[in-house]
């Protein structure tokens, strides 16, 4: 924060606002609070259904920890190259800048390769959103964060693209602060999602708990 | 103007008197059948006693306040519209704030304590005061089906309790959220499907209790009631032991031509024969099958969980609770169920429904043969019970199981028309003896073309024995 | 600054009346407006599905309605009246008033609030639009899996009812994010938080619920929309999921709703009860603490509607405990209200009437409400229409009467005219004896074990005369809604003009012309005291009550040149187009039937429409100047 403040004199405009803080990045603050409790319900939902699945193919079977590992640190090196590109833009070094931000980008986007990769081999092994509650809730809770990612890079390309044409100004700046608070946000977040699915121990659907309500579904 | 002025605190205290109006009705009508203070249970008991306690508190608090409303509104009102001075300007009062937040708290604690008490004391039947009666109850849409575990007693929407023994009702539902509700007795409980439920509770004396479905639950959910018959014990007993002795002789030539009709058209839904202790102990079994039957295809499905009408002419009522038990409404109800119950599964799902099969006679006859759905007494000589599939020879054995409660030919006709299912006419022709006990067993091995995927139960391998299924084969065979 | 240049395809509208210009406005007191006029549309169908609920129970073995169509109504009657007309009638007021209030000259993102206008209306239309195209939903505002699967609700009207809330949802967040930035942001130079109006200050504790509250929901209408549309489990008791999930969730969002539905009330009357007292509101810091209170607490009650669903003695204990504690803060506003009132000289005009109302009628929700806070007594009356009485009293006693006392309130203001007052009487005599009429028999119903959401009775089971009343007290309330009307019509249609400052009033709003010009504020005001605009007509008292200096509040030269060039954000026709684009998107999902094996992830090209309408206006309100070049 000290920071943003420290470029915002520099280029000569100080947000006139109540906080301090410009609109747009409040907005920013507001929307990440907002979407905490849209991320917090998903993940009730994968936690309030872990190893409730009746039929396979249950965690074990199919996650791979070694590979997803891989792309969570790459998607960690992002928010690495993500620091670096802010840092340059204060510095008002446009090419480093944008290279970081590119940088940025295509680990976002290798990271999304593995996911269609991870995607792919579990319908491959027939775990789809329709095969059970594991199927379900895996999907859809780390396709929206992959959603998330998706928006995130195309973001950055077009802030690469678009606004750094001539120099930096305060304003593209604070462009990129902003892109860098959500992309911050989302890797946090892949990083309870990670811990959340991969993990943390996982039945293999032959637990006690999986019979019994088997049993007061079938007819107890 | 003076007029007007006389009127205005009048008109200012109707804020006062128009809502005491409900609140004086409260002391009257414990007579009406869902009312939730003429209760006859301990369990109703102290939930009205802590909602009477709570209410008095209430009305403390509301006459005070409503009371210090309508006192400043009369006293501080403007009373010159000309008149523009100020009043005393005051910003608050840090003394006052401290009193109006903690004598609430005092009042919510003097509330929790009786309420937190009451919550633990109503969870489960109490340890000291005598057996337990268990029955399970299963939520359907719309209708209950009850059954009286280790006593081989099935039956649906009444249940007969002992007077002064607690019940345990151990509670599941197949399809939708629902929750049962005997406002005499106990309040609510939801049964969520999926998962089990059980309410406790004692009737302290005989009568016959409304109960309703009070959750949600769809078309028909407003129709979907039950009845709590409350006997002094020995009668109880006797009615358990009648549930299990065999329906008498059917009299009237309309019934005997009901009962042909029935096993025709009603049998592969609901079951009249769970007097018999083996079906009695089937009967669930048979039902989830039907569930699953239609989960699997509901746009074709003909088939559906039904109420079981085992010794149904012993009922007060018709169609959960709905109307009382008569030859002219169950004429009503036959004749179109949805006339008295839109929404029930009957109309949409029955074959003779679909096909605008029934006529006026057969709906009589369907009548008559239900009225006489009756035990035998008590002192009656009882023959073994085995269906009367003794005699002759195996074919002949295989059409009484074909045309009888395992309901085959509420679906297949003999001969080549299509009804639900492919007719059978010359299936030896068309089908080994594995291939037609493996369609029987398990009819999702083989699905004939045209036909649908899981409409026909998947419930005879267990429904029927061995030597049944022998008997049917063979029947099948002959066709 | 630099940009691309984007294609321009559709030119601003320059034009500052007709109906382009109102499609193109970002004007927040032209967005109100039109937040206000649809909502009170809604007010009326929703209305008129009560009527027609009132008619069929009217008696016992009813059948003006069938089963299937009157679960239609109840349902859409309820989705209608919370997230159709107390939102959005609270967000026009939040819209016309925040601004004026807190001496801005708009909200800090205009076009982002014309986006919340128009996906607001485009999901409500195509909730509403499920009537007419194969049934409405029919499974309760509330919505409760698995009763909401295709295996039991096989038609399209649960997904109308998914897909147009999560429109709604998108248009609420959209609202929320705007008004939190603009209260933390754009207040006039001096107005710290404790020297906000409390009218602010609710809808900023509102706002927070919302951008909070409204993801919860989205995610279990996402879950239901997926179960239905694509096959997933969410809800499915076959493949174990829990259909007990869905209330945890739907009560997470719903108790904060509740609040979000009561808060603005609450906020308006803070403002009139001083005004029509001649007295500063007792107790501002209280106030303001006890709604800052509610909203946190909201977020750990949600469980006190699932007393009967069997969590356990522990859970609802738990629950009870906190639903009881959060009696204390309400207590305390209301507390604080009768001190505003007590002592002072009450000028009993209409809104006066509705805001007393309001208390009147707030307090018998809320005492109801703890006599079924306590779980055994609930379980006699959930689900029955001792509940319903309840929550009416709590939301049209307390939301839709402080609303209209709203109305009257800043009519002057908005429109520039006085709403008649003597017929403004009878219009709230009309509603407050129908009101009362309606839902005080309901009490007694739901005692004598009328369940709620049951589309006929049996007769002799004593509810006869009870819902007779009831049915009569609800034609009352509509003659009182047209009596609202006739005087609506007779005001505008006269000539009569109001002054800036017709009830002596307290706030900023009052200190600039009837209407408001299109800048709000020649002069950025100065703040130096709550209720700055009252001190500056009153310097004397500023001075006797808190000894502070008398200078007067002098507004603060900002813009030396006058109103005539300020900047003002420029029309913009990209707002409607990507809310056209959003909702299109997420209609298209309709083309998909999980339930119908063939389709197995059929791409739905409606949404492939809207999304690309959706990117492009989302392209050319990125690189659309907010300010036109050379416009104002």
């Amino acid at each position: 924060m000290a920071q943003a403040a420290t470029v915002q004199e520099q280029h000569g405009h100080i947000a006139d606002t109540n906080t301090g803080i410009s609109n747009r990045k409040l907005l920013m603050w507001v929307f990440l609070a907002s979407d905490c409790l849209f991320f917090g319900s998903f993940i009730a939902t994968y936690l309030v259904y872990r190893n409730e699945s009746i039929v396979g193919p249950y965690p074990n079977e199919v996650l791979d920890i070694p590979i997803t590992s891989v792309s969570t640190f790459v998607l960690l090196m992002s928010s690495l190259a993500m620091v670096l590109a802010l840092n340059y833009a204060q510095k008002d070094q446009l090419g480093l800048t944008r290279f970081w931000i590119l940088a940025v980008a295509v680990l976002g986007a290798i990271f999304l390769g593995f996911q269609v990769f991870e995607f792919a081999t579990f319908v491959n092994e027939g775990l789809t959103i329709r095969s059970n509650l594991f199927g379900t809730t895996f999907f859809i809770l780390t396709g929206f964060h992959g959603l998330h990612v998706l928006i995130g890079v195309l973001w950055l390309l077009g802030t690469a693209f678009a606004h750094f044409k001539g120099a930096l100004t305060s304003r593209s700046v604070e462009d990129l602060e902003m892109a860098g608070l959500y992309w911050h946000f989302v890797d946090i977040v892949w990083i309870i999602i990670f811990t959340v699915i991969y993990l943390i121990g996982f039945s293999d659907g032959e637990g006690l708990e999986t019979i019994e309500h088997a049993a007061t579904i079938i007819g107890g | 103007m003076n007029l007007r002025r006389l009127l205005r605190p009048l008109r200012s205290r109707f804020l006062l008197l128009i809502p005491i109006v409900p609140a004086l009705l409260v002391a009257c009508n414990k007579e009406d059948a869902q009312s939730t203070f003429g209760t006859s249970g301990p369990i109703a008991d102290t939930q009205a006693s802590l909602f009477i306690f709570i209410f008095w508190i209430a009305v403390v608090v509301f006459v005070l306040v409503e009371g210090a409303l309508i006192y400043s509104i009369l006293k501080f009102r403007r009373r010159e519209s000309s008149d523009d001075s100020l009043p005393a300007q005051i910003h608050g009062n840090n003394k006052l704030e401290i009193i109006w937040t903690i004598i609430p708290v005092f009042i919510l604690i003097a509330i929790a304590i009786p309420t937190i008490k009451t919550i633990y004391d109503h969870n489960g039947p109490p340890s000291d005061e005598g057996p337990v009666l268990e029955i399970n109850v299963r939520a359907h849409q719309w209708w209950w089906e009850i059954d009286y575990p280790g006593e081989d007693v099935v039956t649906s929407n009444e249940i007969h309790i002992p007077v002064g023994q607690w019940v345990n009702f151990t509670m599941h539902s197949d399809d939708v959220i629902h929750s049962f509700w005997v406002p005499k007795l106990a309040g609510k409980l939801d049964i969520i499907p999926g998962d089990v439920r059980q309410l406790a509770m004692k009737a302290d004396e005989a009568g016959f209790f409304f109960g309703q479905c009070a959750e949600f639950c769809g078309e028909a959910h407003a129709k979907m009631r039950f009845r709590v018959k409350a006997e002094e014990p020995e009668e109880f007993q006797n009615w358990l032991d009648s549930m299990r002795r065999p329906p008498v002789e059917l009299v009237s030539d309309d019934a005997m031509a009901g009962q042909t009709l029935f096993a025709a058209n009603c049998s592969s839904c609901h079951a009249t024969n769970t007097w018999q202790a083996p079906a009695a102990r089937n009967e669930r079994t048979r039902l989830a099958g039907l569930r699953t039957a239609f989960i699997g295809n509901i746009e074709e499905s003909a088939v559906i969980p039904a109420p079981n009408l085992t010794h149904f002419a012993t009922r007060a009522t018709l169609g959960a609770g709905l109307i009382e038990l008569n030859s002219e409404n169950l004429i009503k109800w036959i004749a179109d169920p949805d006339d008295v119950k839109e929404g029930n599964r009957m109309k949409d799902l029955a074959a003779p429904y679909r096909n605008n099969s029934l006529s006026s006679d057969d709906v009589r006859q369907l009548s008559a043969y239900l009225l006489e759905l009756k035990p035998v007494a008590a002192d009656a000589v009882m023959e073994p019970a085995s269906g009367g599939a003794t005699g002759g020879t195996a074919e002949e054995r295989g059409e009484t199981v074909f045309t009888g409660s395992s309901g085959c030919s509420g679906c297949h006709s003999t001969g080549s028309d299509a009804l639900v299912g492919p007719g059978l006419a010359d299936l030896s022709s068309r089908s080994s003896d594995a291939e037609i006990h493996q369609s029987i067993t398990d009819p999702s091995a083989v699905v004939v073309k045209d036909f649908p995927d899981s409409v026909m139960p998947q419930i005879f391998g267990s429904t029927l024995s061995s030597d049944e299924l022998n008997d049917l084969i063979a029947y099948l065979k002959s066709l | 600054m630099t940009t691309i240049a984007f294609p321009t395809l559709i030119s601003r509208p320059t034009s500052y009346t007709g109906l382009w210009s109102w499609i193109g406005t970002v004007d927040h007191k032209r967005i109100g407006t039109l937040y206000g006029v649809t909502a009170f549309l809604y007010f009326l169908i929703g209305g008129i599905e009560a009527l027609i609920i009132r008619g069929q129970l009217n008696t016992a073995e009813n059948d003006l309605v069938s089963p299937e169509i009157y679960n239609q109504l109840f349902t859409m009657h309820g989705t209608t009246m919370v997230f159709m007309v107390v939102m959005p009638m609270s967000a026009a007021f939040f819209n016309w008033m925040i601004p004026l209030m807190i001496g801005a000259r708009d909200v800090a993102f205009p076009r982002l609030n014309g986006f919340s206008y128009w996906a607001f209306l485009f999901g409500s239309i195509f909730l509403n639009l499920s009537f007419v195209l194969g049934g409405a939903p029919d499974a309760g505002w509330f919505g409760y899996a698995n009763l909401t699967g295709n295996t039991y609700s096989p038609g399209d009207g649960v997904t109308f009812w998914a897909l147009g809330l999560t429109i709604l949802g998108v248009a609420s967040l959209a609202a929320s994010f705007n008004f939190v930035v603009t209260i933390l942001n754009m207040r006039a130079p001096g107005m710290g938080l404790m020297k906000m109006p409390v009218f602010v200050w609710m809808a900023l504790v509102t706002n927070v619920l919302m951008a909070l509250a409204m993801p919860v929901i989205a995610v279990a209408l996402i879950q239901l929309g997926l179960d239905r549309v694509l096959g997933t489990n969410f809800f499915n008791p076959v493949a174990g999921g829990d259909p007990v999930l869905w209330q945890h969730l739907f009560w997470l969002f719903g108790h904060p709703e509740v609040y979000i539905l009561i808060l603005p009330a609450m906020g308006i009357v803070s403002e009139t009860l001083p005004v029509f007292s001649k007295k500063p509101l007792f107790g501002y810091p209280a106030i303001v603490l006890a709604g800052a209170v509610i909203g946190f607490m909201g977020w750990f009650v949600w469980s006190h509607h699932m007393f009967t669903v069997g969590l356990g003695p522990a859970a609802n204990s738990a629950f009870t405990i906190s639903t009881m504690l959060i009696a204390v803060p309400t207590g305390v506003k209301i507390f604080n209200w009768m001190g505003t009132v007590w002592g002072g000289k009450l000028h009993l005009n209409t809104s006066m009437l509705f805001s007393l109302g309001f208390i009147a009628m707030f307090v018998i929700g809320g005492l109801s409400g703890v006599t079924h806070a306590s779980p055994p007594t609930d379980a006699q009356q959930q689900d029955t229409y001792y509940i319903v009485a309840h929550f009416h009293y709590v939301l049209f006693g307390g939301s839709i009467l402080g609303l209209f006392a709203g109305g009257y309130y800043w009519w002057p203001k908005m429109t520039g005219k006085r709403l008649g007052e003597t017929i403004g009487k009878w219009h709230f005599w009309t509603m407050l004896i129908g009101f009362n009429l309606t839902f005080g028999p309901m009490h007694w119903l739901g005692l004598n074990g009328m369940p709620r959401r049951i589309s006929t009775y049996a007769e002799g089971m004593g509810w006869e005369t009870s819902n007779a009343i009831a049915t009569v007290g609800a034609m009352l309330i509509a003659v009182g809604v047209l009596i609202f009307i006739i005087n609506v019509i007779r005001t505008m249609s006269s000539k009569q003009k109001a002054e800036d400052d017709p009830w002596d009033g307290r706030t900023l709003e009052w200190s600039i012309p009837s209407p408001p010009p299109a800048y709000n504020f020649a002069r950025i005001p100065q703040v130096k005291s709550v209720d700055d605009f009252w001190y500056t007509k009153h310097p004397e008292l500023l001075h006797d009550e808190r000894g502070e200096q008398t200078e007067s509040a002098a507004p603060v030269e900002e813009d030396t040149h006058g109103g005539g060039s300020i900047h003002l954000p420029s029309m913009s026709y990209y707002p409607f187009v990507v809310a056209i684009g959003m909702s299109i998107g997420i209609v298209g999902f309709m083309d998909i039937r999980a339930d119908i094996p063939s389709t197995d992830l059929q791409l739905p090209w409606l949404s492939v429409v809207g999304i690309v309408v959706g990117m492009w206006g989302l392209l050319g309100w990125i690189f659309e100047p907010v300010t036109a070049e050379g416009g104002h």
